[in-house]
């Protein structure tokens, strides 16, 4: 009986945190990444409008800005983990169940938090932080 | 399940973009991830991505990303639950919430690319 209690009583904490990362992933990448996309990728590039990465000064200028690294953090780690629950599914409907199991569960997730670790050891190392 | 049937019916096909949107957002992202780190080597050896193969990369990323703002943002509506003096929000108004915010972030994050830009 008393084993049973603390079954119920226990938070699926881990569930929780997956989920939660899951779905801010999603959000983020949903608000945030068009704009970049078609910003930084389409009318800088072919010279319709000028754009803070074309030019050397501006774009150390910008990547310096703490709030900016904190904000390229949120912008490039979290899809990830939302990228990483959508592809390991997407392999469990295209026919491979294995997606399923627990390695790939670390592979996919893990796959993620190590893009998050190289994306803080890059925005930390890249330009110095700095509030120019 | 047999192979292919996400072929069969059109709504399967898209549910199957829908999870694919992923792959080329991540691509992109790693891309971004890359010229933030060319800054690392100083004016001298920076240089910026603008070859045809990477605007087409760009347009492909693009569609995808806009296929995936319209689907998760439009799921909203299904998942939040909101109450205002008792009464639930009708999803509808959710959802144009959510397409504002959208709507506001592109706005300002263009403003910040292109303001700050010499």
């Amino acid at each position: 009986m008393n084993h049973d209690t603390e079954h119920v009583q226990k938070p699926a904490v881990a569930h929780l945190i997956w989920w939660f990362l899951f779905a801010q992933g999603g959000v983020i990448a949903a608000i945030l990444l068009p704009v970049h996309i078609l910003v930084q990728g389409i009318l800088g590039p072919l010279g319709i409008v000028h754009v803070v990465d074309r030019n050397f000064d501006t774009w150390a200028n910008v990547v310096g800005n703490p709030i900016v690294k904190l904000y390229l953090l949120v912008l490039i780690a979290l899809p990830f983990f939302h990228f990483a629950h959508r592809l390991r599914y997407l392999l469990v409907d295209l026919g491979l169940p294995a997606a399923r199991s627990l390695p790939a569960q670390v592979i996919f997730y893990g796959a993620a938090i190590v893009v998050t670790l190289v994306t803080i050891w890059i925005l930390l190392t890249t330009v110095p932080i700095s509030f120019g | 399940m047999p192979r292919g049937w996400w072929l069969r019916q059109r709504h399967y096909f898209l549910y199957i973009v829908r999870e694919f949107t992923a792959l080329p957002l991540a691509l992109w992202l790693l891309w971004l991830l890359f010229e933030i780190h060319r800054a690392a080597g100083g004016p001298k050896h920076f240089y910026a991505s603008g070859s045809l193969a990477f605007i087409a990369f760009s347009v492909i990323c693009l569609g995808f990303a806009l296929y995936h703002s319209y689907t998760f943002l439009s799921l909203a509506g299904v998942i939040i639950n909101i109450k205002v003096a008792g009464k639930p929000v009708p999803s509808r108004i959710i959802v144009l919430s959510q397409f504002a915010a959208w709507f506001a972030a592109s706005i300002l994050i263009a403003a910040v690319l292109i303001g700050f830009a010499r």
